[in-house]
This record gives structure tokens, sequence and C-alpha cells, in this order.
């Protein structure tokens, strides 16, 4: 106002210095006119900016403390619920449960419907959810398809027992999805707080152990956790820490079990299977192992070991035997398993139609476009496709009309069974008649006595392998009895032994 | 350096204001009513009067001569300088998607070693000023100091014209370079805007039209603001501006008036480009303030101008047309103001804008800036 007065009072003094008192009387009341009116206009910014601002906290809050998509409560504000409920439970004297829910075959509703419909499918399971407890409950979303569930009730564990029964009825009810009917269901995993005081940390972490089992389980299923999970759950920390150091400590090792041709009473190829030579616990079994390495992505480097290694050893030996190795699902989902294939044979120098690759239905049941795809790059390549463990899984026919495979292997549970059980000799002969009608050769795994050898050989089976013949061995000990010697003789030898 | 001054009425025809009308300048730099200048018959008239001398002018919605301020007249100062040279350039055809190639290409007509400042004239309607001014910057920047304005109408928004050495037309980009170690140039410039409100990010717009501040419809937002002031039409606009800067560098700021709003698609057009991912913050203006503003932009050349000049100083204003529409009657206050801090010596001249050209700081490239007063000086020391 000083430095305007100063402007204006030059305006109103004449050349001789006198001042017209009145014009800056009226220009003093303007300026203080346009100074009110000024002040009006940042009052009314000031207040729209307040219910901006407000209204912003209000959003952030709820975005914070809130899954956008369901409208639940989020981890944070579970965890918030969850320690304010723990306290008044140790003060009380009582108990809570805290539930992992988890949807089975969720992502098969993303891979084949999008992730719109697996939006849709999670808000309506979030609202049958939500329906089912009561309001003192609180249910949180994870993100994905893991929910949490904080039960307050009386009597413990029998009231979350109850409650986890219900939710998983409710969950494998079906979903409308657009006019598409699609079924998941649902695995709970439940912790229930000690009156003692259990932790929130330890509650949750006990509850998804808890998951874990009732998954393994056969899924669809609740279970409550139990100490022993703990300790199961810390031997397969253990396991994976160690199977990551194996590879760059060359602990693995590959085995050779001999494929025999019934027809020629040769040794048609080899199958590669893995070992590990755990500094402490000694040989370790593959099915100890290999699930795990699954389940957490490390059998993709494995595997890439596996095939690199086995191209290698194959390259050495005469040219019409082959080598076969087993390819998990998960390397199947790796896009870069054909350059690994790819690479394998370029730098060993193996032609590709000596190297077999054996997948088992479960890798076409999981991603069977993709799978196929992949399939058909390989055998372009020239490489040998075989069916492992046929008819102990989906045994689906679609699944051998779908690729054009070269061989069927067939599972040793048919083949152990064979002398006693005349549902597996009829599984085996129905087998062999399909592998020998489609063209492709049919190979009995586990074959352990001659009795069993006879039988197979009387219902067509062209290859066999097991131990009646040899069990897996090393390198050096598979080409010192049957790769140094006329290999006839070697069968021969092995025949008499056994 | 030597200034005439002089002034042109439908009813009196050319006179001169100052000096002796002695025919002999370097340089002579007119601003008029467009209408007064589309016959050409002014700019020929001052080419007649001073025939040696390079003519640089352009439309306007008013005028400034010493302290008067008018419509509908023209105003020139004839310049000769003592030991100064100077060029210009002229661009044709210039259209908003060829602005910064014009910029550039202004750029290089003029440059040279000992160039020390440009002064800038586009056609308001039909240029876009912030290609003009990036294209300039491109290849002069650093160089000299870059100063001007974009030309403008009688608020029908239709036509604005520019010319140097040639009758002034639309589509034109003018330019004249000040060479030589004697001429001493400054500009200022200031706003008296206050900005209110949070920073927004603008997130969605077309050229100088804006649709979306953070992902929200602007006009809304703006209403909601600005509450009962709202009319709509150019004039709510005027007294609203935004302050828009890049994210990064609030201190590029510059003013955008809104030119108009569309209520049925929530556009709303402003006086300038809107680059998407800038922030913006709302403005009202204060008629007192605004003068006040005047008053800061020449009390920022004040030291500049030295006071051992040779002959006259010359302070070239460039004042935006929403300043002139919002304070109407006190708009002489402005020019008041400012000749106030400048003194009773040095000689005024200028228009009312559609767009100012100076550096926002002394550090940086010049922009275009809106709802501004700039001010430039010239004046010439002994060689």
């Amino acid at each position: 106002m000083h430095r305007l007065l100063a402007h204006q009072l030059a305006r109103v003094t004449s050349k001789s210095g006198d001042v017209n008192l009145a014009a800056l009387l009226d220009m003093v009341s303007q300026a203080y006119a346009e100074a009110d009116l000024d002040r009006r206009r940042t009052d009314h910014s000031a207040l729209v900016m307040c219910q901006e601002m407000e209204q912003l906290n209000t959003e952030l809050h709820k975005l914070a403390h809130h899954d956008t998509l369901t409208g639940l409560a989020n981890r944070g504000l579970f965890r918030e619920g969850m320690l304010r409920q723990l306290a008044l439970a140790r003060r009380d004297g009582t108990s809570l449960a805290v539930l992992c829910i988890d949807f089975d075959r969720f992502k098969n509703i993303n891979d084949t419907l999008g992730h719109h419909a697996g939006d849709l499918l999670l808000k309506q399971a979030a609202e049958r959810m939500r329906s089912s407890i009561r309001d003192s409950d609180t249910l949180a979303r994870l993100g994905g398809d893991e929910f949490l569930l904080l039960q307050i009730a009386g009597s413990q564990p029998e009231a979350a027992a109850q409650l986890a029964d219900q939710l998983i009825k409710r969950l494998a009810e079906p979903f409308d999805l657009d006019g598409e009917q699609s079924y998941i269901g649902g695995s709970i995993g439940i912790a229930v707080s000690q009156p003692d005081g259990s932790g929130a940390d330890e509650l949750l972490r006990n509850a998804d152990l808890a998951l874990y089992q009732a998954k393994e389980d056969g899924r669809g299923t609740f279970r409550f956790f139990s100490p022993g999970m703990d300790l199961k759950m810390r031997s397969r920390r253990i396991m994976d820490q160690d199977l990551r150091k194996a590879l760059p400590a060359g602990e693995f090792e590959l085995y050779y079990q001999p494929v025999v041709n019934l027809a020629s009473n040769k040794i048609s190829g080899f199958e590669a299977l893995i070992r590990w030579n755990h500094p402490e616990r000694g040989l370790i079994a593959p099915n100890t192992f290999i699930p795990l390495a699954e389940e957490t992505g490390f059998i993709v480097p494995m595997g890439e070991w596996v095939v690199r290694q086995a191209c290698a050893a194959a390259a050495k030996w005469p040219e019409d035997l082959h080598v076969a190795v087993n390819v998990s699902g998960a390397e199947f989902r790796n896009p870069g398993l054909v350059q690994v294939i790819v690479g394998a044979l370029a730098a060993s120098g193996l032609h590709p139609t000596r190297l077999e690759i054996e997948i088992t239905e479960s890798v076409l049941v999981q991603n069977k476009e993709t799978t196929l795809a992949t399939l058909h790059q390989l055998r372009a390549l020239g490489v040998r496709i075989a069916m492992d463990d046929f008819g102990t899984g989906y045994s689906s026919l679609t699944y051998l009309q779908s690729f054009p495979f070269d061989k069927i292997k067939i599972d040793r549970s048919f083949v152990k069974d064979i002398m006693e059980n005349a549902g597996s000799l009829n599984i085996v002969r129905a087998v062999v008649a399909l592998a020998n009608g489609m063209g492709m050769t049919a190979t009995a795994e586990g074959v352990e006595t001659t009795e069993q050898l006879d039988s197979i050989t009387s219902e067509g089976c062209t290859e066999m392998q097991g131990f009646l013949f040899s069990q897996p061995l090393p390198v050096q000990d598979i080409e010192r009895l049957f790769l140094s010697r006329s290999r006839k003789q070697a069968i021969a030898e092995r025949s008499f032994v056994a | 350096m030597q200034i005439e001054e002089l002034r042109w009425t439908p009813l009196t025809g050319w006179r001169t204001e100052r000096g002796a009308g002695s025919g002999r300048a370097d340089l002579v730099i007119y601003f008029g009513d467009r209408d007064a200048l589309r016959c050409g018959a002014r700019y020929a008239e001052l080419r007649a009067a001073y025939p040696d001398a390079h003519l640089i002018g352009g439309s306007a919605t008013a005028t400034i001569l010493g302290g008067e301020l008018d419509r509908q007249n023209v105003v020139a100062s004839a310049i000769r300088f003592a030991g100064t040279r100077v060029a210009v350039a002229q661009l044709d055809s210039v259209t908003k998607e060829n602005s910064r190639a014009c910029g550039e290409a202004i750029g290089r007509k003029l440059a040279a070693p000992d160039l020390a400042g440009v002064f800038v004239l586009g056609d308001g309607m039909g240029v876009d000023g912030s290609g003009l001014t990036a294209g300039l910057n491109h290849v002069l920047a650093g160089a000299c100091l870059i100063t001007g304005g974009m030309t403008s109408d009688p608020c029908d928004y239709t036509e604005a014209l520019a010319g140097a050495d040639a009758p002034p037309a639309s589509g034109v980009v003018a330019a004249v370079g000040f060479y030589g170690p004697n001429i001493r140039l400054a500009s200022g410039h200031a706003c008296g805007w206050d900005a209110f409100g949070p920073r927004r990010r603008i997130t969605r717009t077309s050229g100088n039209v804006l649709f979306e501040m953070d992902d929200k419809p602007a006009l809304e937002l703006y209403e909601r603001y600005i509450g009962d002031e709202v009319g709509g039409g150019t004039g709510s606009g005027v007294v609203f501006p935004l302050l828009i800067s890049p994210s990064d560098q609030p201190e590029h700021a510059v003013v955008r008036a809104i030119l108009g709003m569309d209520k049925t698609s929530g556009a709303m057009t402003f006086a300038g480009d809107m680059p998407e991912g800038w922030m913006a913050r709302l403005m009202r203006g204060n008629l007192d303030r605004l003068a006040l503003g005047a008053a800061d932009a020449a009390r920022q050349i004040c030291s500049s101008l030295p006071q051992n000049a040779l002959g006259d100083r010359l302070a070239l204003i460039v004042s935006c047309t929403g300043r002139y529409l919002l304070m109407g009657q006190r708009v002489v206050d402005e020019i008041a103001f400012a000749r106030d801090e400048l003194g009773p010596d040095v000689r005024c001249l200028g228009f009312y804008s559609y767009g100012e050209i100076a550096p926002a700081d002394r550090a940086s490239g010049a922009e275009l800036h809106n709802q501004t007063m700039t001010i430039v000086a010239l004046a010439e020391i002994e060689g």
C-alpha cells in the first residue's frame, strides 16, 4: 500500500507542489476496495483449497488402507486391526483366528479368460466371503488371489474350522463371469492365537504355513497350523539355499539308464537322470529336490545344465545311440527353452535326432498352446519327443492326438503289477496297442524281473528300461560297461547277471 | 543516440512531437492501429520521411508514446545512432507450424560476432510465439539479448500485422539486430499477478487448448476456485490466468491468459502453448499490484541504463493486452508508474501485445510471456 500511495501521490501533485487531497482520498479508498476484493478472493480460494485437500486426504487414506479392486482392507489396515484385537484378546484371555485363503486354479481363469474375468471373479469371491463373515471379523486382500481373514470368536478352534468349511463350500460354487460359468476352489490355512500371547507376525506366518500344507494335501481343504509345519518349512528353506549353491559347486551329476530295444536286443540309448551329491547329506534322489526346484524356478538353470551335460556326453557315444532328457513344465514356461536346446546341440555337436525330450502330460495341461508351439519348434530341429509316465495322470487321448509323439513310456507302476494285477496288464496292453497303432514306440519303464520282461515283450513293447538290465549309472560306468565292448555281448552279460 | 518522436492520427496525419523532424535516422520503430497500418500508406509516409532508415513495426491494441497511451493512432520513434549498426530481417508466410523454423532462420540472418541484441515482432494471431522464441534461442541464446513481442489487433482476434522494411502484413515475423560495442541493452519484466492454490500437472492439452489438469477437467476445477466471478468469455480469463512452468524449472514460469472457454467440451483456450507435463497454478489479478508490477519491470532496468549515455535513452515497452483489458481506465497507471521509475528523461515507446518475449531471468534464454509488462532499455555510450 505504501509503494502504491507513493506513486499515486505523484499523480495528484501539481507542478507547484500542491496536493489534491480529495483525489488522493479517492485513490486510497479505491485501493482499500481493491484490497478487500482481493482478500475475499483469497478467502474463497483458501476455502476451496481446504475442501480439496480434505477430499484428497480422504481419498489417500482409502487408497492407503484398502484394496482398490474389491474395496476390502489391505495388509496394512488388516495388521492394524489385528494388533488391536490381539491386545484385547490378551487382556480378556481369549483367542482369535487368522485364516489365510488362497484360490485354487485361479491362474487358469486369468490365462484362459483374461485378466478382466479374473478381476470379476475376485470381486464376486470377495463379496461371497464378505457375506459369510460377521461384522466383527476383518477380511483383507493382500494381492492376487490371496486373502486374509481375522475371526473374533469365543470358541476356537471350532469356530474357525466351521467358517473355513463354509468359505470353501462357497468358493466351490460356480462363478458367472460375463455369462461364462467358471469354477475355482479355495485352500485355507488357519492359525489360532494363544491366550498367553502370539505375535501378529508369528500368527500370519503360521497361517501361511498351514495354507501351504492345505495346498500340498490336495487343495480345496483347510489345515490348522502345527509346529511340525514350521520344521518342514525350515528344512525346505535350507534345501533351497543348498540347491542354489550346488550348481556352481559342481554337486550335480548325471546318471544314465540304458534303454534296450527288445527286437534287436541292443541298447538304443540312455535316459539322463540327475543326482545331487550333497556335501553333508550324501547322494540325494531327484524326487526330494526336483519339486522344490520346480516351485522356486531353480529348475530352469538346472535343466539347462542337464541338457548341456547330456548332449556333451552323448556326442562321444556311437552315432546310433540317443540320449533322453526330462523337461518340466516350469522349463516349458521359460521362453528361452528352444534356445537352450539349440545352444546345447551346437556346443556339443550332437545331431538333433539323437536327442529325445521327455515330457509328462501335466506339462501340456498347464499351458497347452505354448507347449505345443515349443514342441513343434523342437520337432522342426529334428529332436525326438516322448510322452513320459503315460497312464498315471490324465491319460487323455486328446494330448496324444494334439502332437505326433515319437514314443510313449509306460509308467513303472503298471509294469510292477503286471504279473499280479489283470488291470495293469490290460492297461499295458491297451497303451502298447495305442502306441503301435499310432506309429509310436512303446517303452516299458521299471522292468525288474524276467517275468515282467517276458510279459511286456509278449504284449508287443518295443523297448524296456529298468533294474533288470541296469540301474542308472555314472557316465564313466556306462561307458566302461556298455560302450567299450560289443554291446550285444554286454547285453548278454547283463541278462545273465539278472 | 538521438530520438525523434512522431504520432499519426486520422485527424491530424503525422506530427513530430519531439525532435526536429530532420529526416535522418538509422532505425524507425513504429506501432499502430491495424486498420491505419493495413493500407500501407503509413509505412510509405514513414519511408518517405526517413529514406535511409530501416523501418520495423506492427499492429497493436493500443500504443504508448512518452506518457501517453492511445488507440486508433500510429506512433514512431526515429533513432539515429552514433556508432551502432542495425540490420533487419523479415520472413513472410509464417504459420504456427513453421514458427520455430522461422525463428531459427531469422536468428541465422541476424547472427554476427558483434550482435548485441535482437528485438523481434511476430504476427500475434498467425505465429506461434513459443516456437518463434525457441527457434531464436536455438541459434542465438547466450550470444545476445532476445526481446520483442507478438503484435495484436483491436481485440477482434482476427488479424495482426508486422513488417521490416516492408508494409506491415499478416503472417510476418520481423526483427532488428543491434551491433557493435557501444550499444547497451537490458530487459526487465514483471507481472503483478498473485499465484494461488496448489501446483497441478497439465495432463491433457492440444497446442494452446487445455483439457485436463491432474487428470481432471480443467474447467471444472477453474470454476470451483473462481466461484461466482466466472462469467464465461475472455473477461474472466484475463482476471484469472494460469502461471505455468516446466516441472523441474519453476523459475522459468510464464503466465498464460485465457482467450476463451467452452463449457460443453470443457476446453480452455490460452494465449500460448500449454505443454503437457508442465505445472500450473491459478492466478488472480489486482489492479494495484499490476500497476506496481510495471514499476518493478522498470526498476529492473534502471541500473542498466547508463547515466553517461550518449544522447537519448529509449525504453521499449511491450505490455500484455490482457492487462490493458483488465485495468481499464487505470491502465494509464502502469505507464505512469513505470515512468516514475525510469525518470522523465528516458524516451518511452511501446504497444499492447498478444505475448511478450524476454528472458525469464538473466541466465536463461528468451521466453514467451503473457500478462506481463516487458521493458527493453536501449542506450549508447561513447566508443
